[in-house]
């Protein structure tokens, strides 16, 4: 069965490395962190103080329209400036401009939005706290201030759907559409789902975006409690490694058919080749040692790609510094890979991990390297852990083996993925 | 489309505000018994809306089965769990060994919720003045507790879910707000189609009556306000409509490819056979009066099935009972369906079960397989004078006999996201299948 290609006209992102995939790429290939003390609260007396914030966060400098920041969280923000970048890039919107009305509303339907959000976290909870202070513990009290206290658009700012509603109306488009609410996979099936729409002809562009903004207090400490936080930095496959750090942020790629692209003469970045998404049913926050389902997802991706593991030339791994994950994943990459596995990275000791972004925001980064040649070195890794043997993965740069790369993606509920893009 | 694999709908489950299984569920959905009756999972008697839909004696330990797994889960987990198994009892299937692999799992989840009494317990310690002092949530004790996070992550439901089946293939969670189990349901049928999974189990769960539920929809002023008379207060297209009445609950369908339903003797309900799914584009909560985004998602649906518009019998519409929501799509059905609209039976269920937000479109789609089983149209409850605007061919007062050979399920949701649901009598799919297409 012959794959069709997916081009990628345009890609954008946010974190706390940069404010585009350029700048973000640079930044880990250079070897420099952006991981920082949290400025976001007072973590005095804290057990865990660091993440990837983005540095002087401006609400203004992501989204222009001040009154839709009454509307819309930090996470919305995040989506919505890398998916503007993003459609920018690809000059949808212009393109959209130069034809007939009829051809112009084809153009809106026939292009989707897929999105990969974070699903609410515990900020806007907090809405309720004066409203909660007030009433005193009576439920009846609580009912009757109500109107007067909580900002009536409390709810529309919770959904989980923001950027996937906001993109459309901001430019108008009315395609296939999703918003995944998979943790740290979210981003990764939003472009699969995107690509599988492209494929099956249900849209001919699509918009795929994934964004979170974890960094605040009651995340934190819920994720150092269960030991999965750093104690300082995020070393992938060390030795000492301890644990992951938050990051914040987005990605956001346009996909096409190669004959959207054609038509309108559209700038060819790269290709997404296939994907594949797996669960290891272990519960929320279990996985398994041997890398089961991740070596799953990686060989569903070759599959669904039409491709075989020697053609893969370089991996991004998920790398999320934490003891049973790194392990497991070189696990995975030894079963898929054997002897013969391409350069490996990681990228999250750099910005954090950025759970329902990182995927994509990964994806954006591994077209820069396939771009440039260089399978950047992990610069936090200063011994290699012994359990991870075998691991091509180094503190310097590397070269891609290919023009393809394999982007390994893993979240809460044992859900593995596995993306597969290439350079043009 | 000739080559395209077919997905069948073996098994369904449902615990719904009308039922806590199919059957019962069923039942008062055809004759139209409401489930609406004052709130009694909290005192709500000083919020301005104080009714909603509750599912109703509904013994979480024993439909579980296993009382470790109460503290794990929140209200809405209880009911996806009880409704998953109902389903693959139901479908006499369940994932092995051998091809929990080939099993995928999809989901329309609910927003992440923090329980009421946990966000209470951790405003008293660490927010006593209304304002969160970060440093008290040190030693708060909801917020260093694993069991609490646990319950409130978005991946909670997905992971009880593949945990307890042990499906091991394709697993996603989606939420476009009120479409997003008519958005699993699309997960579903495509997962099977393009080969990534042989059986999918899909559905939707959601619980919002809560006093953090139930006061986002008072101030959006969604809500129903007839606080005394409960059981009228969801009213879709008729005139008199001034909100919708919440509900709560999970729907779960069993997936199969058509082949392998068959090979194995199955019972097939009907073909799951088409999805659409569109953006409004419009305003966040507001419906285009013209049905621009509905439509495009009507046709789609009605295209990825391989069916035009005058083979399907019955559409059960999104009907939620708000002023604007069922005029856009009065609107939006007309485009559609001209110039034979009148030909199509209408009914919404919400009429009878409220709304489930991210579960309602699930548990729709399983009342329109009924439809289709039975040949039987479930009423749209408590219509008396039709808004002008709205004038289809409702099934109202009593349950229309007729056969079904293609259903259609609307859900639409907050933010703009289109979702339309196609099925077909399983005995069509199998005259159009000896036909060689």
């Amino acid at each position: 069965m012959s794959t069709p290609r997916i081009v990628i006209s345009a890609t954008g992102a946010v974190c706390s490395g940069g404010k585009n995939p350029g700048d973000i790429f640079a930044a880990v290939r250079d070897g420099n962190s952006s991981i920082a003390p949290i400025q976001q609260w007072d973590t005095t007396g804290w057990p865990t103080t660091t993440a990837g914030e983005i540095a002087g966060f401006s609400a203004r400098e992501m989204v222009e329209d001040r009154k839709l920041h009454k509307l819309i969280r930090r996470t919305d923000l995040l989506g919505l400036y890398a998916a503007g970048r993003a459609i920018d890039g690809a000059g949808l919107a212009a393109h959209r401009d130069t034809l007939a009305a009829d051809a112009a509303a084809l153009f809106s339907d026939r292009t989707g939005v897929y999105v990969g959000s974070g699903s609410g976290n515990f900020e806007n909870q907090y809405d309720y706290f004066p409203l909660l202070a007030a009433a005193g513990g009576s439920l009846p009290a609580f009912g009757r201030e109500l109107a007067n206290t909580v900002n009536p658009m409390w709810l529309l700012r919770s959904l989980p759907n923001n950027v996937l509603g906001h993109i459309g109306i901001k430019y108008g488009l009315k395609g296939s559409n999703a918003c995944i609410t998979s943790h740290s996979c979210s981003g990764s099936l939003a472009v699969i789902e995107g690509m599988e729409a492209l494929r099956n002809g249900e849209a001919d562009r699509i918009v795929a975006v994934g964004h979170d903004a974890p960094i605040e207090p009651q995340m934190v400490l819920y994720y150092y409690r269960l030991g999965l936080i750093a104690s300082d930095a995020l070393r992938p496959f060390d030795v000492a490694r301890d644990g992951s750090v938050f990051g914040e942020g987005a990605g956001a790629l346009v996909m096409e058919t190669e004959a959207s692209a054609a038509a309108r003469n559209a700038p060819v970045l790269g290709y997404v080749l296939g994907g594949g998404e797996v669960s290891e049913a272990t519960g929320l926050l279990a996985i398994r040692d041997d890398g089961d389902g991740l070596a799953r997802a990686i060989l569903q991706a070759l599959d669904n790609a039409g491709i075989g593991a020697a053609d893969v030339g370089m991996i991004v791994a998920h790398g999320n510094g934490t003891r049973a994950s790194d392990a497991s994943e070189a696990a995975a990459i030894r079963t898929v890979f054997g002897g013969m596995a391409p350069p490996v990275t990681g990228f999250k000791w750099s910005f954090g991990h950025l759970i329902a972004a990182a995927g994509i925001l990964e994806a954006t980064l591994a077209l820069e390297a396939l771009v440039q040649g260089v399978v950047p070195g992990v610069a936090a890794l200063n011994e290699l852990d012994p359990e991870c043997a075998g691991m091509p993965v180094s503190a310097q740069p590397q070269v891609p083996r290919s023009k393809v790369a394999l982007i390994l993606c893993r979240g809460f509920g044992g859900t593995d993925a596995a993306l597969l893009v290439s350079a043009a | 489309m000739t080559s395209r694999k077919r997905v069948a709908i073996t098994g369904l489950g449902l615990v719904t505000p009308v039922g806590n299984d199919v059957a019962t569920t069923w039942d008062a959905v055809l004759h139209g018994r409401s489930g609406g009756a004052p709130i009694s999972v909290f005192d709500a008697s000083g919020f301005p809306v104080h009714i909603a839909a509750e599912v109703k004696n509904f013994d979480a330990a024993a439909a579980l089965g296993d009382r470790r797994l109460l503290k794990l889960t929140n209200r809405s987990h209880r009911f996806a769990l009880a409704a998953a198994e109902q389903a693959l009892q139901d479908a006499c299937i369940r994932p092995t060994d051998a091809d929990a692999t080939r099993w995928g799992l999809t989901v329309g989840a609910g927003m992440m919720g923090v329980d009421f009494a946990d966000l209470a317990g951790t405003q008293v310690h660490s927010a006593a003045d209304g304002e969160l002092h970060s440093d008290l949530l040190l030693t708060d004790g909801p917020a260093n507790d694993p069991v609490a996070f646990c319950r409130s992550n978005c991946a909670a439901g997905l992971s009880l879910l593949t945990r307890r089946f042990g499906i091991r293939g394709y697993t996603s969670a989606v939420h476009t707000a009120c479409a997003s189990g008519g958005q699993a349901l699309g997960t579903a049928l495509k997962l099977i189609r393009r080969g990534a999974a042989d059986r999918v189990l899909a559905g939707g769960y959601d619980s919002m009556i809560s006093p953090v539920g139930i006061s986002g929809f008072c101030l959006l002023s969604a809500l129903s306000p007839d606080n005394e008379t409960p059981q009228r207060a969801s009213r879709p297209f008729d005139v008199s409509r001034n909100g919708f009445l919440l509900g709560e609950g999970a729907g779960f369908l069993v997936l199969e490819e058509w082949q392998a339903a068959r090979k194995r003797g199955a019972h097939i309900y009907a073909e799951l056979a088409g999805d659409g799914n569109s953006l409004s584009s419009y305003r966040i909560t507001d419906s285009p009066p013209d049905g621009d985004g509905p439509i495009q998602a009507m046709r789609q649906a009605l295209w990825s099935a391989g069916a035009m518009p005058e083979d399907i019998d019955y559409l059960n519409a999104h009907g939620t009972s708000t002023g604007m929501n069922d005029r856009s799509e009065s609107a939006a059905v007309k485009a559609v369906f001209a110039p034979n609209v009148h030909r199509l039976a209408v009914s919404s269920t919400k009429s009878t079960m409220g709304h489930l937000i991210a579960a309602a479109g699930a548990v729709e789609v399983a009342v329109c397989a009924l439809a289709i089983r039975d040949g039987l149209m479930p009423i749209n409850a408590n219509l008396r004078d039709v808004d002008p605007d709205c004038d289809l061919n409702f099934v109202r007062d009593m349950p229309r006999r007729q056969r079904v050979r293609m259903a259609m399920s609307n859900s639409f949701g907050f933010g703009g996201s289109n979702s339309c649901i196609v099925l077909r009598h399983p005995d069509e799919t199998d005259t159009a299948l000896e036909r060689g297409s």
